[in-house]
């Protein structure tokens, strides 16, 4: 027990010092992080400006109102930002294991999933969160949600067990990269699943939902979980597994990837 | 001596798929079950000592990166047994990182875009060196070659020779037992091959670490080694001294220079002058073969006889000479005698 929290101590420390590095690079190159930076709040203003447009001309979406759809997405853009933030380097996998330079991360005494995934931090994606607290807060006030300990502790905890399946989606879908060559493909095809998070899955038929449910779980980004808060009546017990199943899915998909990358074997060059 | 590393019939085979092409080719590489072996190494058996620089030399594509690779602890053998310290380096690769250093000499393990000192302070954290430790290495790095000017400087801006510089000091850092160097000097002009030569010498004199440097460049192995192993289509064909096996080739050198004219047209003409200047002043015309082309002159030395350099400031003389370089005999020579058993 004394040993593992030592080596926890140990990580934490390395993940503060690559950081704090990797801020500073980030901040010496001041233009180009304020470029990244607005043009990260550019497109969510664009997507928001499209919610908007629609509610011009419906009152509700399969019964959800303009409030309610904000919420959703607000909560879909709260519990994406810890993938955006913290596992950034996951998107370029694939590239480093094509090009060889993998085997750059695999001779180090640490555990290599760390210290690949780790090396950097999407600090730019960082306004997604702003804008994500306002949404929920500014629907929050205009559907009258009660406001207690309870709640917020409710909020906190479904938006951390959401966050964990686009993470868990992510470095599944890279860790194909040690298998086969085309993962960015895959990666990109993904990816796209990502602005289905934030609507109402009554809109999907029963194929989708199992699909978005089970197979590619997008659904456990916001809309299950915001079942605990708006719309209640159609809260089933998919909404409560969804707290494990991130979990699972999870460790899975580390599982996979450690494998992965423990039979990589290089380029030939 | 110890033994430091034991190495019995070691083979590894890459499994690769036989790709098929296009979008159908794609999906059906998914569920394909048509592979090829690529045999990379063949039943390699050697004992490495400890404190030695051993020079595993071979042509590109000769097996020795997948060697290293499984010394490292990073691939796994197909078949056979290696052991470090008595340990198996597959079995816990992060203890195992603990002990060595690695330098692979066309991937830099420095944080690309941070100054070098900050990848040193990282590097200090995740192998848990001692500020003492850390002090007293980085005062003999200084004294080897002067840091200020590259440690704040971002590895992205430095040359290729001052990357490589780096990443070997950074290898030393944690006092590993054995540094492994995969082709350090690749791609390297001679002065700064130079300068790597004299650093691995004086690292590992000083601190006993086992070095193992693979390359396909004679002029490495001469330089620093003692004993080489010679890899060639995964098989060791050679182990043993280093001056055994130059006994066979003589100490022969090949001078290139390059003649900055552009009057001179005629190659011949300028081997027949080389000729006439060499019988003039030094009368070795039999143990030198002159060539000639496009304005690059070749000559090869027997430097028993003459040193390269004498030769050099001659033709200096009659001629207006821009580049040169000076190279061992080629690995591939060495190979092929060997092969014709005319080694052994
Ligand atoms: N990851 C790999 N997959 C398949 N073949 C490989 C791989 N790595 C190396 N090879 C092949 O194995 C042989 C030996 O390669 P390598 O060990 O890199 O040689 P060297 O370092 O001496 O140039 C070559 O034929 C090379 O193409
Ligand atoms: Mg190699």
């Amino acid at each position: 027990m004394k040993n593992y929290f030592k080596k926890v101590k140990y990580y934490i420390h390395i993940y503060r010092m690559i950081l704090i590095q990797d801020l500073k690079t980030k901040m010496s190159f001041r233009a180009d992080f304020l470029i990244s930076s607005f043009s990260g709040i550019m497109l969510n203003a664009a997507s928001f400006i499209s919610i908007w447009i629609m509610f011009q001309n419906f009152s509700s979406i399969m019964n959800w109102n303009y409030y309610e759809m904000l919420f959703l997405y607000g909560f879909s853009l709260l519990a994406l930002t810890p993938q955006l933030v913290f596992f950034d380097n996951s998107w370029v996998l694939c590239d480093k294991v094509f090009k060889g330079d993998f085997i750059t991360y695999c001779f180090r005494p640490i555990n290599i999933f760390f210290y690949y995934t780790f090396e950097k931090i999407n600090i730019n994606a960082i306004g997604q969160f702003f804008i994500g607290v306002t949404l929920i807060t500014y629907s929050w006030i205009k559907l009258g949600l009660d406001v207690n300990t309870i709640i917020v502790f409710k909020l906190i905890i479904s938006l951390l067990t959401a966050s964990l399946f686009m993470i868990a989606i992510v470095i599944f879908i890279s860790s194909m990269s040690f298998w086969i060559i085309n993962a960015k493909g895959l990666m990109d095809f993904f990816s796209k699943f990502k602005d289905y998070t934030r609507y109402p899955f009554t809109i999907f038929n029963n194929f989708f939902k199992f699909v978005f449910s089970f197979i590619i779980p997008i659904g456990f980004v916001a809309y299950y979980p915001s079942l605990f808060f708006i719309h209640t009546e159609e809260l089933s017990w998919i909404s409560f597994f969804g707290v494990f199943y991130g979990i699972i899915l999870l460790y899975f998909s580390y599982k996979v990837w450690v494998k992965g990358a423990l039979q990589y074997s290089g380029t030939g060059s | 001596m110890d033994k430091t590393i034991e190495i019995n019939n070691l083979s590894k085979e890459y499994k690769v798929l036989n790709r098929k092409e296009g979008f159908k080719g794609a999906i059906l590489n998914l569920f394909s079950k048509d592979y090829k072996y690529i045999k990379a190494i063949n039943n390699v058996s050697m004992e490495i000592f400890s404190g030695e620089i051993l020079g595993i030399l071979g042509r590109n594509g000769a097996g020795k990166s997948t060697l290293i690779k499984m010394m490292t602890g990073v691939l796994k053998p197909s078949a056979g047994a290696l052991s470090i310290n008595g340990n198996t380096p597959f079995k816990n690769r992060k203890q195992h990182a603990l002990n060595i250093g690695i330098v692979f000499g066309q991937r830099s393990q420095l944080w690309w875009s941070l100054p070098c000192i900050e990848s040193f302070k990282i590097i200090k954290e995740i192998y848990s060196i001692n500020d003492d430790v850390y002090e007293e290495n980085m005062n003999f790095f200084n004294e080897l070659i002067p840091l200020n000017e590259l440690m704040n400087k971002p590895v992205r801006l430095m040359s290729l020779g001052q990357r490589v510089l780096c990443d070997i000091l950074a290898s030393f850092l944690h006092n590993p037992k054995i540094v492994f160097l995969d082709e350090p000097t690749i791609g390297l002009d001679i002065d700064v091959k130079d300068k790597i030569h004299k650093l691995i010498l004086s690292l590992n004199s000083k601190k006993k670490t086992t070095v193992i440097l693979t390359t396909h460049d004679m002029g490495d192995v001469d330089a620093i080694c003692k004993r080489i192993v010679i890899i060639d289509n995964g098989e060791k064909i050679y182990d043993d001294k280093i001056y055994k096996l130059k006994k066979y080739f003589g100490p022969n050198k090949t001078l290139l220079a390059h003649i900055n004219s552009n009057k001179i047209r005629d190659d011949s003409v300028v081997i027949t002058n080389i000729k006439k200047l060499i019988d003039k002043h030094i009368q070795l015309i039999d143990y030198l073969s002159v060539e000639c082309n496009n304005r690059w002159i070749k000559i090869v030395v027997d430097e028993n006889q003459i040193s390269v350099l004498k030769v050099l400031n001659l033709i200096q003389k009659e001629f207006d000479i821009d580049k040169i370089e000076i190279k061992e005999i080629s690995t591939e020579s060495v190979i092929k005698k060997i092969y014709e058993g005319k080694c052994l």
